[in-house]
Order: structure tokens, then sequence, then C-alpha cells
């Protein structure tokens, strides 16, 4: 019953059949009824959708740009480029692209006949505007900000076509404006105003934004222009089979779960690990989309004490013995991961050795760095200061599984003489308490495509805030020698070189024990029996629901 | 109140007491002890009540937990009963503008319902176990307020009293030896009845996730995290469950017993 | 006469009390240490931009003496302007109109379905045995102690996710009602049959009630014609209580089922810090309970007219 991903289709291929060949590690649907899938498209019907995740405050994902952001505007916007099923970045708004000789100018070169919801057409430029909208520090961009953040101007050349200028080349731009976070918008509609915008941005995408009733429902329907920007023979209609989408919002996991068993919705996200299990069994779909960019980890902040000293960290990180906790809390739906990249970014390296437990080895790295004493508790200290760690950890980022590893995490680390003092934090107060550095290790997820992530996370820039106010580096590494690693790798032309200079770079990190690497981003979607055409997902693996149809 | 229910709720307070004050006699374990591979393990004699998502014995943390839960009932019970003993006493033993006015500061007080006060209180100081004590035995404090008060008016001018004035003590005198005494006892039932109430409040703050931090053993935080894995292991959230039901219960009964009426909690 | 200056009073009472809570809530909001322009705008984890910052100041007057900010303040809730949610970016009045319906819908609901089954159960412990009567007691005394999230956590697991009966989450048809009211109705029940008990029992034995059995009225006959009127009255005079036990409740309730409402919204708007909203919630959650406190009193006047004292 496993079938392989797709994003976005290119090639041809009926919605019966499933496009198999290039498959990205890891990324599997499983259809409940296979018959289905083999059955003509039914046209019509809303599908209902219930997301654990907090509501946006904003549903335009230039604005701040989260994961909940993305999966929601993925059905509205459409991106520049996208991720085919091999992985490859390829066009999508965009018809073709090229590079200058000194990498320095970008040239981007849009599909005609593209319209945008309000009934604009899609010209170059609205590029310049899109691009400039992210920079503006009026919106308060993070992700698609630090996405774009190379471009020093874009100038229309023609109706559509655009030139990019760059500060220093970027050979990750396109990976960077596949990105819901970087959709483009109708320039028209981005003049309405953020508070207008917010409420209901106007995109390419099939479906569009109907009316938003806060605390309730996001209502989408279909986009009757809706063009698809490639070709695929075997569809006969571009716009969606769906009327629309009702997107709700349930947080309690469990009640999204019996939501979806007893029909009222089709579709949940952020699915329970124990309930993957029991879905597959009671015949419902599963689709596990891992996020690219990061994978899921605990950054440990390096910028002061006691992690500071690279010996304690690897202390921390040998007395930990996550594995047992990862297989009995995620029932086999998270594999381990020992990369700083998810499964789906082929330039990742893994290095397993780094993160086998040693207690022994721990016990004797923490005495040698003088926290040889304990404490009546069982805690080291040193100079009168216990070694205590804090960890805030957001309940909006982390679902329930993670908090309980989390909580075995600092019971392991206690026996080896760590205090982990847990702070469960709603989204605004861990922000807050990132923003003025009181925490000593946190699990802060972060989606980009491609390696380049690395630059965000690692790179010593990241440790000054964007105009939202978030830093991505928070394990706060300063590192010369990474940061020039880190920069060569993002600007050179040659796809080896870009490999090997990334490879270098993850050593640094890994070796420095600047990062505990878990799991990837886990991403696990569930949908009922009545439910067809699942898989299809934008570059960072939010599901579209452009394929789907509702068979009864 | 029968012999009986006397008996009962005495052994019942004494046990609870016993296990508040001395977990580990009753359950040796460490109610922190993770064990992974002994994850979701369903009651058997090992383990009474089962293992919960991080093989922790849910025996041992309901055993442990009962110190924190009822300090937590006891300490909103008592930061309410004492703000209700000033204001009550000073609205019935004050000239009839003041008592007004604290009689609508009461009603200011009592017209946000109970978990809402909390929630507001939280948003002003954040979430916690002291701020969920303060904000549950502050929006409970109107209720007893009001019947301290009502007291005390009785009393004002019942008999004892009167004798008491006639034979000359002082005004201070006479509140603390007749008035506060004598308002105190209905007050008993009220606060069992409180306790228990204070309880149900704390675990709603727990499951809201503004309440008492992980992994403490406290009820509410188990029972909130056990309902995620309600259809998996419903032994993770039946016994705490049932702990916060059985006290809150057990403090309805010997408060009903006291004489109490269900109402004013 | 008497109903108008009843009336009058206990609108002034009300607007008493509503300046009340609105300035414990300007106080509280002066204690949060910071900026209070950065904790109306959601406190240094929101991020809020320079002019987002002005524009709060310029809103509530932070510039000005303390004095003359706590008068605006009041001045403009008189007009009946609460803000606007700096979260949800809408007017604070706008969005209690969406959501206050909602949770006065639920909660009537519960209040109603409460008050059916504490009828019927107070009538049937007159008929019950000396066992059906413990048992009845313990069934009620355990209601009433049971957390509102668990039970509905339970009853979707059971006729949900198991029977499939009912709908865990709104569907439109208004079945997705059923298990949220049942949640906050059975505890609130199980106060209410005990309340009622006590003072059916008093009722039945007084001496009215003694002389219809004398005259030959059956038990039930005697409940219906006397007993109900005294039972009910205590629980009516409850119904303040309740209302406002039952807005507690329908935070719980509102988060299990995913439900909007005043409760979902007020968690949202605690979780955010966000001020305005904050402030909204509390003057309107404490107006519904003094119109519902008017209601009651009203009713009780007119079914007992003289035994109405402050």
């Amino acid at each position: 019953m496993q079938r392989t991903i797709r994003t976005r289709r290119l090639v041809t291929g009926t919605v019966a059949l499933p496009l198999a060949a290039a498959l990205l590690a890891g990324c599997s649907a499983s259809a409940p009824g296979e018959q289905a899938q083999d059955t003509a498209p039914v046209i019509g019907g809303t599908l209902v959708y219930a997301s654990g995740d907090a509501e946006p405050t904003c549903l335009d994902p230039h604005v701040g740009g989260n994961y909940p952001q993305a999966l929601v505007a993925s059905q509205y916007l459409e991106s520049l480029f996208t991720k085919d099923a091999a992985g490859q970045i390829v066009p999508w708004l965009a018809e073709s692209t090229e590079l200058s000789e000194d990498g320095l100018t970008r040239t981007i070169t849009l599909r005609d006949g593209i319209t945008f919801h309000d009934g604009s057409k899609l010209t170059s430029e609205a590029i310049k505007a899109n691009i400039e909208h992210l920079q503006n520090p009026d919106t308060k961009s993070s992700t698609g900000y630090l996405a774009v953040g190379k471009v020093l101007q874009v100038e229309p050349v023609d109706e559509l076509t655009a030139e990019l200028q760059l500060s220093a080349p970027d050979n990750a731009l396109l990976e960077s404006l596949s990105m819901p976070w970087s959709a483009i918008q109708s320039p028209d509609a981005l003049k309405r105003g953020q508070a207008v915008n917010c409420e209901a941005p106007v995109g390419t995408g099939p479906f569009k934004v109907e009316s938003w009733q806060h605390q309730q429902a996001v209502n989408l329907v279909r986009y009757e222009d809706y063009v698809l920007p490639a070709q695929d023979a075997g569809r006969e209609r571009d716009t969606a089979y769906l009327d629309g989408i009702t997107w709700r919002f349930i947080p309690e996991a469990a009640t999204r779960y019996a939501a979806l068993q007893s029909g009222e919705v089709h579709v949940i996200d952020n699915a329970q690990p124990d309930t993957i299990a029991s879905a597959e069994g009671a015949g419902l779909g599963h689709l596990d989309a891992p996020r690219p960019g990061a994978s899921n980890r605990i950054e440990l902040n390096s910028s002061k004490a006691p992690f500071d000293d690279a010996a304690v960290r690897e202390a921390f990180i040998r007395s930990l013995d996550v594995n047992a906790g990862i297989d009995s809390l995620f029932f086999g739906t998270a594999p381990r991961s020992y990369s700083l990249l998810s499964s789906v970014e082929p330039l990742g390296i893994a290095q397993e050795q780094l993160f086998s437990p040693d207690a022994a080895k721990a016990a004797q790295l923490l005495d040698d760095a003088g926290w040889g004493e304990r404490d009546a508790e069982g805690y080291r200290v040193k100079d009168g200061q216990r070694l205590s760690l804090d960890f805030p950890v957001s309940t909006n980022q982390s679902v329930p599984a993670e908090q309980s590893l989390f909580e075995q995490i600092q019971a392991s680390a206690k026996e080896a003489g760590f205090e982990v003092r847990i702070q469960l934090l709603d989204l605004s107060s861990w922000y807050g308490a990132l923003a003025e550095h009181k925490y000593n290790m946190v699990s802060a997820p972060y989606t980009k495509v491609g390696p380049s992530v690395l630059q965000v996370i690692f790179h010593s820039d990241s440790t000054t805030p964007a105009p939202s106010g978030y830093f991505a580096n928070n394990a706060q590494v300063t590192d010369d020698e990474l940061d020039d690693l880190l920069t060569r790798a993002g600007q050179t032309n040659d796809a080896a070189e870009r490999e090997q200079l990334y490879a270098q770079a993850q050593r640094i990190v890994l070796e420095g024990h600047y990062v505990l690497p878990l799991y990837d981003q886990q991403n696990h979607f569930l949908y009922g029996k009545d439910v067809a055409g699942m898989g299809a997902t934008t570059a960072v693996s939010s599901p579209i629901y452009y394929d789907v149809f509702l068979t009864n | 109140m029968s012999r009986w229910a006397r008996i009962g709720s005495t052994l019942f307070v004494l046990l609870l007491l016993l296990v508040a004050l001395v977990p580990g006699w009753l359950a040796p374990g460490d109610p922190l002890a993770i064990d992974p591979a002994e994850a979701f393990q369903s009651p058997s004699p090992a383990h009474p009540m089962g293992t919960d998502e991080s093989g922790r014995d849910v025996l041992t943390r309901v055993v442990h937990g009962a110190r924190d839960s009822l300090v937590i009932g006891i300490a909103a019970t008592a930061l309410g009963m004492g703000v209700a003993i000033v204001l009550g006493t000073a609205a019935a033993l004050s000239p009839r503008w003041l008592d007004a006015g604290i009689l609508r500061l009461l009603e200011a007080l009592y017209a946000i319902p109970s978990l809402l006060m909390a929630l507001l209180i939280i948003a002003f100081t954040g979430p916690g176990v002291g701020p969920a004590i303060v904000a549950v035995g502050l929006s409970t404090a109107p209720g007893y307020a009001r019947l301290v008060r009502s007291q005390i008016r009785t009393l004002r001018h019942s008999e004892m009293l009167q004798a008491a004035t006639v034979l000359g003590r002082g005004t201070l005198l006479r509140v603390r030896n007749h008035l506060v005494p004598n308002a105190l006892r209905p007050l008993l039932a009220l606060i069992t009845l409180g306790v228990g109430q204070a309880v149900i409040w704390a675990s709603a703050l727990s499951f809201l996730g503004l309440g008492t931090p992980p992994p403490a053993p406290e009820w509410g935080a188990m029972l909130a995290a056990g309902r995620t894995y309600l259809h998996l292991a419903w032994w993770m959230s039946l016994f705490p469950g049932l702990a916060i039901v059985v006290v809150a219960a057990g403090a309805t009964m010997i408060g009903r017993a006291l004489g109490g009426k269900v109402n004013a909690a | 006469m008497g109903t108008l200056r009843w009336a009058a009073g206990r609108v002034g009472g009300a607007l008493v009390v509503l300046w009340l809570v609105a300035t414990a809530i300007f106080i509280g909001v002066r204690l949060i240490p910071g900026d209070p322009a950065e904790a109306i705008m959601g406190g240094p984890g929101s991020q809020a931009s320079a002019e987002a910052l002005a524009a709060a100041r310029a809103d509530y007057g932070l510039d000005e003496p303390l004095r003359v900010q706590y008068l605006m303040f009041l001045g403009k809730l008189l007009r009946l302007d609460f803000g606007t949610s700096y979260a949800l970016r809408d007017p604070v009045l706008g969005i209690m109109g969406q959501v206050l319906p909602q949770t006065i819908v639920l909660s009537l609901l519960a209040l109603l379905l409460a008050w059916v089954l504490a009828l019927v159960f107070a009538a049937a412990s007159l008929r019950a045995t000396r066992v059906g009567a413990v048992l009845g007691n313990a069934v009620e005394i355990i209601a009433a102690a049971v957390p509102h999230f668990w039970l509905g956590a339970v009853l979707i697991m059971v006729f949900s996710s198991t029977l499939g009966w009912l709908p865990a989450v709104d569907n439109g048809t208004g079945a997705g009602l059923v298990l949220p009211v049942l949640t906050l109705a059975l505890p609130l029940a199980g106060f209410l049959t005990q309340l009622m008990r006590d003072s059916l029992s008093t009722a039945l034995a007084s001496p009215f009630s003694l002389a219809a059995r004398a005259r030959g009225d059956s038990r039930l006959q005697v409940f219906w014609r006397h007993g109900l009127r005294h039972a009910a009255l205590p629980a009516l005079g409850m119904t303040g209580w309740a209302f406002s036990s039952l807005l507690s409740g329908a935070v719980v309730v509102e988060a299990v089922f995913a439900r909007p409402g005043l409760g979902r919204a007020l968690l949202s708007a605690v979780l955010s810090r966000d001020i305005p909203m904050v402030t909204g919630i509390a003057l309107f959650s404490a107006a519904i309970y003094m119109v519902v406190m008017a209601l009651t009193e009203g009713i009780e006047r007119a079914l007992h007219p003289a035994g109405v004292d402050s």
C-alpha cells in the first residue's frame, strides 16, 4: 500500500497513475483504497481540513513566515519555482531562468497567460513588488526575508522578464524562491495594506481565499480561471476538482483524530504517532512528508555557560540515550537522525558515532571541566553554581510525544548531574525567551529548501535578529572558518564543490557538539477513506489539494 | 452526621494526609524514574495502574502527586478564605456605605467566572503554579466572603453577642472570641467543598497548559498528559482522574456531613 | 414603582461593578513590568514594530500622566470602544459579537439540560429504595467532581471514535452540540440535583405537603404541585452562580471540542497576551453575569414577590 509522494507533477500522468520512479527518500503516502485511485476524479464537494496548529495571525506567509502559514497558503499562492519528483528545482510560475557569468544577475521569465484571483495579469512587476514586500521591514518577514537577502534590486525588463541584481552569487536563490514564504501575490493586493492583505492574500493558486472567520475556519473556494503552469496531459481541466476547502483549527489531538474517524473532517495534520499506527489499521490514509531543511534537533547555546565549553556540550550529548525514547514514543514513525539536515536533503551527512551514549566518557569530561562535585540533589556544581540548563519548549511546536521525549532527556541528564529546567511556553513567550537569550538549549524547527539552511542556522550573521525579531542561529555558533565555508558553499557555481564545502561545514558543527539531532521534522497527515488523489506537495512538503477529490 | 459517615470521612482524611506526607511509604519507587522500554504497559501486578508514555509507574505517580495536588487545592482555598474573612468581616462590621462598597467589590470579583479570572490573572503574570493558586483562590473568595458576612451579621444580633456586650467586653475581644469562631463553623464545611473544587480548577489549568509544569506528578498534569493517549492507554488518565474525583467527592461528602450546602463554593 | 427602583438599583450596581473590573484591569496592565505599550501589544515576544508601539502609546495616551490615561481608558469604554485586538487585527467589539452568541447558546443549552436532569433525578430519588438513594447520591457527587476536559475526552472516545454515533466537532447540523452540551451539563446537574433534593425533602416534609398527602394525593402529585416550586426556587437562585460556572467550563469545553466562543477567544488572547481582547472579554463576561443575575432576580420577584431581599 505504499506509494511514492509526488511533488508538483510536471510530467504527464493521469491521476490514476501515481508517479513512480524518482522518489524523495522517506516520503510515502499509503492510500486507503487503491481502487479509489483508479476511478475517474469526482468534481465537486468541499474538503474539510483540520489543522492542529495554532491559527495563523496572518494568512500572508510573507509576514513572519512559519509552517502553518505555508500549509494553508500552498492552496492559494504559488511560487516562481518548485521541486519535481526527482528533487530538482524546476520553474513553476517562471518559465525559464538564466544566470549571468559573474553570478550577480539572475534573469527570470514568467509564463504567459496566468492571472491572479483579482483578475490582474501576472507580470514581471509582480516579482519586483513581492521581493520588495519581503524586504520591507514593515512586513516583518523572517523566513522570506532571509530567502531573498542577497537580492539588491529587481528590474522588470519587459512584461514577463525581470532581472534580479544580487549582492553576491547565491546558488540557493531558486530553492529560496520555491518556498511558499516567498510566493507571488498580486501587486495590487499587496498595496491594500497589511491588515487587509493578511485577511485574504491574492495569488494565482488553484483555490482562493473567500473568507476567514477568525477562530473558526478559513474558507477557500476553487479559482475558476486557474491555469496550471506546467502541462499535464492527464487532466481534462485546469481547475481543481474540489469546490472548496474548509480549513479548520482543532488543537486537541484526540478530538481531531476522532473527527476524522467519524467523518466530520477529511484530512488532519499533526497526526499523533500513536494514532498513525492505528489509522493505517482502520483503513485511513497516511501521508508522511518530512519537511526539507534542518532536521529536528536540540541546539545547545554555545554563547554562555555552561555550554560555552565544548567538553560540557559533548558530555551532555554523550550522557543521553534518546533512541529508546524515540522508538517507544513515536511508534516507528520517526527514524532517528544523526544529521543536521532533513533526510530529503541529498547533501546531508550523518555521523552516528558522535552521538553514541557513553556515560563514563561524559562523567570524565565533566570532571575534567571542573564539574566534579555534586550537591545534595545529585546535580554537579562548580564554584557554587549548579550545572543547570534552561530549556524553553514551545507547546505550539512540540507535539506531546516530543514533550515527553524532552522529559526523558531531563531524567537521563539528571543521572549525569545536569539539571534541565523545562519551561513549557506559548509561542509568544517562547520567542520572548529566545530573544532575551534566556535559554541554554532549545528545539527550534527550521524549514527551507536545500542545504543553504545551514547558512541560515549556523552562520554567525544569523545571531543578529531578522526584522521579525527572530534569529535562527540558536546554537550561537560563531566560527570564522565555518562562516567562510558556508559563504563559499553558497556562492560557488560548481555542484561538486558545493557538496564538498557543505560537508565540511556540517562536520565542523557536528564535531563541535553544538547540536543533538533527533529526527526529521515530522509532517504526518491522515485522511479519510473517501479522499483520493493525495500526495502532491510543494517544495517544502506542504500538501496541495489541487489533485484531490472526494469519492462520495 | 451519621456515625459511619464520621468514621469514614475521618479515615479518608487520615489516609489522604498519610499519602501526602509520606508517599514513599505507600509507593517506594521514584515518580520521575523513566524506562522507555516499559512505556504504555497496561495494569499488571508489577504496575497495578500501568505505566505512562515514559515507562513511569502510574501508581507511584498518583501517590506522589497527592501532595502537589492537595497543596494547590488547600493553598488556593486558604488564600480565598483569608481574603474572604478580611472582606466579609469588614463588610459585616462596617457602616452601611462601606458595607455596600465592599459588597460591590465582591460582586465584581464574583462577576468573573473562576476559570476566566484565573486566565485573566495569568494573562498578566504568565503561567505557573503560583499564579494558578492565586487565581483559583481569588476567584473563590467572594463566595466565601458573602457567607462570612452573612454569618457575622446574623451573629451580631445573636443572644451570645448581646450577652458579651452586656458583660462589657471590648469590640475587638468580641470579634475575636465570639464572632470569628461562630462564623467559622459553617465555613469549615464550605472549605472542604472548596478544596475539592480548587483541585478540579487547578487540573483544568494544567489541561490548558497553564498549571504545574512537567514532569511533576500533579494529578491535573497527569490527567492532561494522559488524555492524549486515551484510546491507547486509558489507565494513564483513569487513575489520576479517579484521584481527583475521589478527593473532590470525598471533600463534598465531608462538607455536606458538616452541614454545608453545595451552592456557595 | 418598586420594580422601577429595583431596576434602577440593578443598573447602577452593574455599572459600579463594571467600573471596578475595568479599574482592576487598568491597574493590572500597569503592573506588568516593562513598557506598557509593549504589554498592550503582546509583550516582548510579539516583537511589535516601532510604529505599532507608537500607535498604542497614542491610543492609550501612555505619554500622559497616569490620571489622564485612566480617564481616557474609561472614556473609551463608555463609548463602547474596546480597541483593536492586536493578534486578530479586528475591533474587539466585532469579535465579541461573533463569539458571544456561540458561548451563550452553549451555556444556555447546558443550563437547560442540567435543570432537566436535576429535576428528573431529584424526582426519581423520591421513589428510590435505600440502595438506590445511596447509589444516586454517589452518582451526583461523582458527576459534580469530574473535570470537564476529561469527561469531554471520554465522551468523544465512546460516542464519536468507538460508536460513531455523534460528531466530535461541529459539522453544521447541530449534532455537534450534543457532546459539548453534555460535557458542560453533567457536572452542573450533579450540583443541582444535590441542591434540589435537599430542598425537596424539606418541602415534602412541610405541613403543607403532609396535608396534601393526607387528602390522598400521591407522592408524585404532591411533588408536581408543591414540591417542584419549593425545590426549584433555591436552585433558581443559584442560576447566576450556575451560569458563571458554565462560562468557566466553556473555556475548557470549547478547547476540547474546538468550538469558537468566548472561552477559546480568551484562551488565545491570554496565550498571545492580547490585552485589548482580554479587557473586552473580562468586561463582557462581567456584564453577562450582571444580566443573568438581574433576570433571575426578576423571575424570583415575579414568583415570590415578598420573599426577595438583598
